[in-house]
């Protein structure tokens, strides 16, 4: 059995706190409620909708880290969020819109004021309306066509296909029984076309009001920002110092436990794709034909995460440019790197929205981490929507 | 090694929260849990770890009014503070109408299936499971040992269990990026005492199925899939999500909503939940303190009853069914002990009755699609089992099939994967009738299986 060896980092001492304006911990719990009881009365309003709920997501952990090294590091981190949730049924059929995006909405690592800049409130109706009226929409249609993602739905397409395969442990088959492998490999660095020379993708634990953000990682690595793809080319893994050694490497600083109680692990800081030019709504406008798909619903991704299927809460049909047919119950299939490598559009700055992914799951025993993700609307062309059992 | 926290102790900090003033009633659930998991891939530990927690959560009841607080302060203080929070969480949510009281003091059923601890020596555990296997081997041993009590005005529930996990995938090295030939191979077992661990046994079927899943084969026919033993306990268990709950049941978000009495599912098709029963390591009662006992499901393919919790037993007309989860549980209630009941046929005989199909082994990262409609999604991995009589290797106790494997990424020529089918939508709820055996419709995706 070969000695482990860690990369080296440099002990240091030092304080760490997520930036904040509004303590939400002070806020008082019955104005909390109050705006949750409002949206949800709101969607209740609707005709035909059976549920309305809410949910205010508030987090805060202090750690402390000491090594025999020398380090010493206190961090704070603070986030918050919120979400509401429609769901209509009707004649053996449920359907559920989200604002502002699905499961547990949308969280920062922010104060209050991130909450109180949601909108839950103004954008109930519309939600709980969308809700019911997928219930009549049509099935999405099985076709190899165009297909425009919002920004949330390629937070999850980021996630799955890129951010979990450029997890070294898994590259090293640390996590081979259990969360699985990753197609990439250690000798792919500088040369595999992942996707499209339209997309980079950097993990950026320095991101402000990131899930993934941070100080030092609990292996006590500074924060970094590093390149994972390059106009499509894969460049680097997030790694810890362990299995940075493996390749005669430092550590990317992605070495993080969900709690005091659990080993760290190789996890997500913030993993986005840059921003390019042109809004969702310039997007859509220079689309043909196509189907835009928005708020994931659900996933699964093969072991070595190069086959997947993903599923929103709707879409609609995209025609010369326009927003036509709504569907529902739409979902889409691919292979990572042929998928991304046909991404011909990316939304830029005014679209970019760093969402918060507070639920990723990975290690035994079983471990969630709070992730963040910036994404852009984009555009994909020739993908398999449609899949019916 | 970690010892029992007496009941004496435990009840001195419930007594904490439960004498809080102004409560109608105050509920205490005390956890205890410690465990150790050693990981090993390539034949190296990589991971070992041993932790142990405390936690109690605490719901209060005042006017109608509840509210739930949950700390891991296992102390007078951290009893009374939780209480406190819980009090003021129900202070600011409308009176329940259907909140159905706290639970009244009933014997607790025995639990068959208490063990002493499950043994300390992870290393030895994988230098065995390695000997078994002599190839690189990812997997993991983890042991644990609970305690949990719960108690409330009135009476007192508590329970240990020791339980032992072992999962081991095998994988054999391929020949390299042009000739994914290796295979892999996963197998785990469940134990509530050492005595019942073989990680030998284990390793070595881990081992088995990657030699026979070595060079995977394309194929190109749309299948029909007869999963194994354990892909068939994620199907079961994911009719636990979309069907079971009383409370998804009652509001029509389940898929057996409105359903009660009529067929869904092959005739073949018993399912049913049994803390209770030799096969599982159920707590007694569920997370109200409600005794738990056997509940029929679905028998003969007939959908008989989901489960309950006091709440949504008021809510449904009905009577709890000792499932309550730990509060705040917004989900409802939960079948923890699901049991599919065996059939007449064994898996070779399976095999042999089909014509051309796919044996599908283990699920992969399955999520539920649509829940009404009973539809997950997930990614197989299995055998084709080719025209009947065209077996390649009908040899021994070895399976008339071949392993095949799905279609590679782009800029990969073999994709870098040795995943053995592509991923496909299965439908439950709908099986294709057969004389024997479970057989769901596992219905193709998105084509055929193609290299």
């Amino acid at each position: 059995m070969e000695p482990v060896v860690l990369a080296p980092v440099e002990p240091v001492t030092g304080t760490w706190h997520s930036p904040m304006q509004v303590d939400p911990f002070n806020v008082p719990l019955e104005e909390k409620v109050a705006m949750l009881m409002e949206a949800t009365r709101r969607m209740q309003s609707i005709d035909g909708l059976a549920f309305g709920e809410g949910g205010i997501d508030l987090f805060r952990r202090r750690t402390f880290l000491a090594t025999s090294e020398g380090t010493s590091i206190e961090q704070t981190t603070v986030q918050s969020g919120a979400g509401i949730e429609a769901t209509a049924l009707g004649d053996g059929e449920l359907q559920r819109r989200s604002f502002p995006n699905s499961f547990r909405g949308h969280i920062s690592a922010a104060g209050w004021e991130h909450i109180q800049k949601l909108g839950l409130i103004e954008e109930a109706e519309r939600t709980a309306t969308e809700a019911v009226e997928l219930l009549s929409a049509k099935e999405c249609p099985s076709e190899v066509t165009t297909l425009v993602l919002d920004s949330g739905q390629v937070e999850l397409q980021i996630h799955e296909s890129i951010g979990h395969p450029v997890e070294l442990d898994r590259v090293l088959g640390m996590e081979e029984a259990y969360a699985g492998s990753s197609f990439v490999r250690p000798e792919d660095r500088g040369s595999l076309r992942y996707a499209s020379p339209l997309v980079s993708i950097t993990a950026d634990a320095s991101l402000a009001g990131g899930l993934g953000s941070f100080g030092w990682d609990d292996e006590g690595v500074p924060a970094q920002r590093v390149p994972i793809l390059v106009d499509g080319v894969f460049e680097n893994f997030i790694s810890s110092r362990e299995t940075a050694s493996v390749l005669g490497l430092t550590s990317s600083g992605a070495m993080r436990a969900d709690g005091w109680a659990h080993y760290p692990l190789i996890r997500m800081t913030n993993i986005s794709i840059e921003p390019r030019e042109g809004s969702l709504a310039d997007i859509i406008g220079d689309t043909d034909d196509g189907v835009f798909m928005s708020t994931n619903t659900s996933w699964s991704i093969d072991d070595h995460r190069v086959n997947f299927q993903f599923g929103c809460e709707i879409a609609w049909r995209i025609e010369k440019g326009r927003l036509t047919t709504m569907y529902r119950n739409p979902n889409y299939t691919g292979i990572t790197t042929e998928f991304w490598g046909s991404c011909d559009a990316v939304g830029g700055r005014e679209d970019w929205t760093l969402w918060g992914t507070p639920n990723c799951g990975k290690g035994q025993p079983g471990q969630v981490a709070r992730v963040g993700h910036g994404a852009s609307p984009s555009r994909f062309r020739n993908v398999q929507l449609g899949v019916r059992g | 090694m970690t010892g029992l926290i007496g009941p004496e102790e435990v009840r001195r900090v419930a007594d904490a929260a439960l004498s809080l003033p102004r409560a109608d009633g105050v509920e205490v659930l005390f956890m205890h849990e410690w465990g150790g998991l050693t990981r090993f891939a390539s034949s190296s530990i990589h991971q070992s770890t041993h932790r142990e927690d405390t936690g109690i959560r605490v719901r209060v009841v005042s006017e109608g009014r509840i509210g739930v607080a949950a700390s891991n302060d296992f102390s007078l203080e951290g009893a009374r503070r939780a209480a406190e929070s819980a009090l003021e969480m129900a202070t600011v949510v409308a009176p329940d109408a259907l909140f159905p009281g706290l639970a009244p003091p009933v014997p607790t059923p025995r639990a068959p299936r208490v063990r002493r601890g499950g043994g300390r020596d992870h290393a030895l555990r994988t230098r065995r499971v390695r000997r078994a296997t002599r190839r690189d081997v990812p997997g993991g041993f983890h042991r644990r040992r609970r305690v949990r009590d719960a108690r409330e005005r009135g009476r007192d529930r508590q329970h240990r269990w020791t339980v032992l996990l072992g999962a081991v995938l095998a994988g054999l090295r391929d020949d390299g990026r042009d000739r994914p030939d290796g295979g892999s191979g996963f197998a785990e077992v469940f134990a509530a005492g050492r005595g019942e661990l073989d990680p030998a046994a284990v390793g070595k079927r881990a081992a088995d199925k990657a030699v026979a899943s070595r060079s995977p084969r394309d194929s190109t026919r749309p299948l029909h899939g007869r999963p194994g033993a354990g892909a068939v306990s994620t199907l079961v268990g994911f009719l636990a999500w979309v069907g079971f709950g009383g409370r998804s049941l009652h509001e029509g978000r389940s898929c057996f909503s409105g359903k009660q009495g009529e067929q869904v599912a092959s005739p073949i098709v018993t399912i049913y939940d049994d803390a209770l029963s030799e096969g599982t390591l159920g707590l007694p009662f569920d997370f109200e303190g409600v005794p738990r006992s056997r509940v029929d499901l679905i028998g003969d393919g007939v959908f008989l009853s989901g489960v309950y919790d006091l709440r949504t037993a008021k809510q449904a007309g009905t009577t709890t069914t000792g499932h309550a989860l730990p509060p705040p549980n917004p989900e409802g209630p939960f079948p923890l002990n699901l049991f599919m009941a065996p059939g007449e046929a064994s898996l070779q005989d399976m095999i042999a009755s089909t014509d051309h199909g796919l044996l599908v082994t283990r699920f992969h990262y399955t999520n539920i699609v649509h829940p009404v409609e009973s539809t997950i999604t997930g990614h197989d991995a299995g055998w084709h089992v080719p025209d009947r009589g065209r077996g390649d290797r009908p040899s021994g106790q070895e399976p008339a099939v071949h392993p095949v494997h799905h279609r590679g990424a782009p800029g990969h020529p073999d994709g870098g994967s040795r995943h053995r089918a592509r991923e496909r939508v299965l439908l439950l709820g709908q099986p294709r009738p057969r004389p024997q055996g479970l057989v769901v419709q596992l219905q193709r995706a998105f084509g055929p299986l193609t290299a």
